[in-house]
């Protein structure tokens, strides 16, 4: 049966016949022939397809409904638009040269990439960064936390239809991105975290500034909670919408504000403690439904903690005058002035470099509390200078497979507040 | 701050619901007749750890050297005592390799088991292990964590190119997504999977599975080039530093 | 335009009037709000508060193509995501541009994949490219201040019409700047 025509609409096919990548191509936002089918035989559902280009799919996300009405019967989120091979990458590269490819993959929190992807590389290993630089990791990793939550925020908000809120929290997101630049240089792909630590001196001025920051952003957080906390539409947009038991959200794998916001007390942070998180005071919030609502709570109340976190950090590791770098390890990069003077350090740098660093045979799985979730590398060395498999754990893949338990039975216009409450990067979705 | 999960207990009719439709979707498999071997004996088993004290079963144990402590190791050892192939510990953390057939039953058990109580499925994958041993060719991965006892295990079980492994979906439905991300990458089929099929490549591709270690990093194939202009090959370099102004 | 396409030669007038229509088309350039990977963060970025893209060059983004003058291709295309950038191109409507951010979307980038489009050209045309990874604000303002520069000099009543046409007309630029740069001698040493 030919009944399609190659060419629906008068709308040429951008590529000649036989090409390899035709799907769907030429019928994105129209009815697709089994729709017109369906609808001339008195089926009622209707298929309508949502991406992968929607402005409030955060990305290249793609979701295909099935309509009764304005009742969602089916969904089935379609990704890998985005899905750019780091996991494959990882495997043709050294330890060293992976890191870069995980800023990209959660772009919106690049520190926290890192963060993991060097621990996983460190466990390999057996090195230990020291207690400065774990503390220092601390502080920057929460700074991405509350970047990654004003970019949360911000688009949720547009979604549901405040677009000011966008304007606000990007506003204080440049403060962040300042402290980022001061520290290493880079705004947004930042390659912060090294094995080993931190080759390169923190900045002189870099504790005075973070507390700048750490007094402003308190009271303009208050004017947002202000803005949207008790505001009707608000209340009316997500009370109630996209509810996750408990028992579900175990059952579909969920973490970070997620399963929290259904009342599951499992941070990472708290249940296997990482860095020096075992030394700083703070709370875990919990929803209590398990709505939209409860999860915007929970990170708005997170928000809280981070600062918290990070005055603690600050003030903790502000007089200590420890190296920052694990230096004595074979698997660290030689320091930079010795490379730079002595013939030996000169030669191991360039082994280093060039040739890369062996891991004993083994594998290891670190998982750090991402501001999304779980965030877990499993690396796999066979005991040569590549990683035998880099597998990225990402927090919003996993928890993107929430999104039909949710959608399915609610209301058409709820699938924006869906999709922002589950805070998704594409990148890291499809890595 | 105690970390206490407030949800309410799996309640044992659920239970032995998931428990019935895990054995018979095993009984359907091909592999059936390996699989109905009797391997499990929970009853007895349970009857014969009750008798321990607490301290064999402390968080403790999950951390010990001597991995033969270890609870989950300890239990699997008694109630399976033919699945386990092999115990590893390397860097704090433990893996337990079991055969094929018994996979979902094994899962099953280890979320049940209230000694152990591994309820969450943090991570499914794969590992293609072509240069690293004959037979198998790939290791199906399982991180999984225990939410009262704040551990992990890792479970893994070895699969060769086109032998079906039965499904954990309907033990999690997290591991939906990612078996379905498995058998993208890798071509391992997971039986009992109510929807597998492609995920992050396109529907219609038919370049094989790119996580495989024989497939090249850059693919097969190339792109087909739309602008004429660029079918001569990649982009021009030149390090003379001065570019088209 | 219709009534006024491909129907005078060049003269006074006509070159005047284009410049008018230039200086309108320059000045508020419509971008389709598309973005791919990371540099759609720094696009966004550009577009808030700090930066304030939209609001200084007279831009406003559209979440529609048949809205939109301008594309930026802002990430990473990858292969199952070409077909899709082509279609939305193909859904603007005349005259349109489009910047290329990153090096992603000019080159392919880190990405040298089986996944990845080897550079966003292969698929659509481009008029500029950003480099970076991903570029600042910065030096995305360059860029949208080179187009400008390119939008001004476009000939509206003066040209022919139609997509081919355009097509004929960017390949014979693309041709006399790759002769250009094969004229210059290559630096020794590489």
């Amino acid at each position: 049966m030919s009944a399609v025509s190659t060419e629906p609409n008068g709308v040429p096919v951008p590529y000649e016949a036989g090409a390899v990548f035709s799907a769907d191509a030429t019928s994105i936002g129209s009815l697709t022939i089994e729709d017109e089918v369906a609808l001339a035989s008195g089926e009622r559902l209707m298929t309508l397809n949502m991406g992968p280009q929607h402005p409030s799919t955060h990305g290249v996300l793609r979701v295909v409904l099935k309509l009764d009405g304005e009742l969602i019967v089916e969904c089935d989120p379609v990704i890998g638009y985005l899905h750019r091979g780091t996991e494959k990458l990882g495997e043709h590269h050294r330890y060293a040269q992976v890191l870069p490819w995980t800023d990209r993959t959660d772009y919106v929190a690049a520190p926290m990439n890192n963060l993991g992807c060097a621990m996983a590389f460190e466990k390999l290993c057996g090195v230990e960064a020291p207690e400065r630089a774990q503390y220092w990791r601390v502080i920057m990793s929460e700074l991405a936390r509350i970047a990654s939550h004003l970019v949360w925020l911000g688009t949720h908000a547009l979604d549901i239809g405040a677009l000011s809120m966008s304007l606000y929290c990007f506003r204080e997101r440049e403060l962040i991105l300042d402290l980022f630049e001061a520290f290493c240089g880079a705004r947004l792909t930042t390659n912060m975290m090294e094995i080993g630590g931190f080759s390169r001196p923190i900045p002189e001025n870099m504790v005075g500034m973070v507390r700048d920051f750490l007094r402003i952003f308190p009271e303009r957080q208050q004017e947002y909670a202000d803005l949207l906390s008790a505001n009707p539409i608000w209340m009316a947009r997500t009370k109630g919408v996209g509810v996750i038991p408990a028992e579900a959200a175990i059952n579909y794998s969920l973490t970070g504000a997620c399963l929290r916001g259904s009342g599951v007390n499992y941070d990472i942070r708290k249940a296997m403690p990482y860095c020096v998180y075992d030394r700083l005071d703070f709370e875990v919030p919990l929803g209590q439904h398990g709505d939209t609502y409860d999860r915007y709570l929970v990170r708005m109340e997170e928000m809280r903690q981070t600062i918290k976190i990070i005055g603690q950090a600050l003030d903790q590791c502000e007089r200590m005058d420890t190296p920052l770098m694990a230096y004595e390890s074979e698997y660290v990069i030689p320091p930079h002035k010795g490379t730079m003077t002595t013939a030996e350090d000169m030669q191991r740098h360039f082994i280093w470099v060039i040739k890369g660093f062996s891991p004993p045979v083994g594998e290891a799985y670190v998982a750090v509390e991402h501001p999304k979730g779980e965030l877990g590398y499993y690396v796999v060395s066979d005991g040569s200078p590549l990683p035998y498999r880099f597998r990225i754990r990402s927090p919003d893949f996993v928890n993107l497979g929430v999104l039909p338990f949710m959608a399915t039975g609610s209301m058409l216009a709820d699938v924006v507040a869906l999709i922002g409450t589950i805070d998704i990067v594409l990148g890291s979705v499809d890595r | 701050m105690t970390i206490q999960p407030n949800y309410p207990d799996d309640p044992g009719v659920e239970r032995e619901q998931a428990l019935t439709e895990a054995t018979s979707l095993v009984a359907q498999s091909p592999d059936a007749s390996e699989a109905s071997a009797p391997v499990s004996d929970v009853e007895g088993m349970k009857e014969a750890l009750l008798d321990d004290d607490e301290a064999t079963w402390s968080r403790d144990r999950w951390f010990h050297d001597d991995i033969e402590t270890h609870p989950a190791l300890k239990v699997l050892r008694t109630a399976f005592p033919d699945v386990i192939v092999d115990a590893v510990r390397f860097r704090n953390e433990t893996t337990i390799h079991v055969t094929r057939q018994q996979w979902r039953t094994i899962c099953l058990f280890l979320k049940d088991e209230p000694r152990v109580q591994l309820n969450f499925l943090t991570d499914l994958t794969a590992v293609d292990m072509l240069r690293l041993r004959e037979t198998p060719r790939f290791d199906v991965v399982a991180q999984l964590y225990s939410l009262p006892n704040r551990t992990r295990l890792r479970l893994k079980t070895g699969v060769d190119d086109g032998e079906p492994v039965p499904s954990l979906v309907p033990i999690w439905n997290g591991a939906n997504w990612l078996e379905r991300e498995c058998y993208d990458m890798f071509g391992i089929i997971f039986e009992g999977h109510p929807n597998l099929r492609r995920m992050l490549l396109p529907d219609d591709w038919d370049e094989g599975h790119p996580l495989r270690k024989d497939y090249p990093l850059r693919g097969w194939r190339e792109f087909p080039v739309y602008n004429t202009e660029r079918t001569v090959g990649r982009v021009r370099t030149r390090w003379s530093g001065r570019g088209v102004s | 335009m219709g009534l006024v396409h491909d129907r005078y030669d060049k003269n006074v007038f006509i070159t005047s009037l284009d410049f008018l229509f230039n200086w309108a088309r320059r000045s508020s350039l419509w971008w389709l709000q598309f973005g791919l990977a990371c540099c759609a963060i720094e696009m966004i970025a550009a577009s808030m508060a700090r930066f304030d893209l939209a609001e200084r060059f007279g831009m406003l983004y559209r979440a529609s193509p048949r809205q939109a003058d301008l594309m930026i291709i802002a990430g990473t295309v990858t292969k199952k995501m070409a077909p899709v950038v082509r279609t939305l191109y193909d859904q603007m409507p005349e005259p349109k541009w489009v910047v290329s951010m990153g090096s992603c979307a000019n080159v392919g980038g880190p990405y040298d994949t089986y996944a990845v489009v080897q550079g966003v050209d292969q698929v659509i045309p481009v008029d500029i490219y950003v480099p970076g990874c991903p570029p600042t604000p910065e030096a995305l303002y360059y860029g949208i201040i080179e187009l400008q520069n390119k939008v001004i000099k476009y000939e509206t009543m003066a040209r022919k019409q139609g997509v081919s046409a355009a097509e004929e007309q960017r390949l014979a630029e693309r041709q006399a700047a790759m002769a250009a740069l094969d004229a210059v001698p290559a630096t020794p040493g590489f």
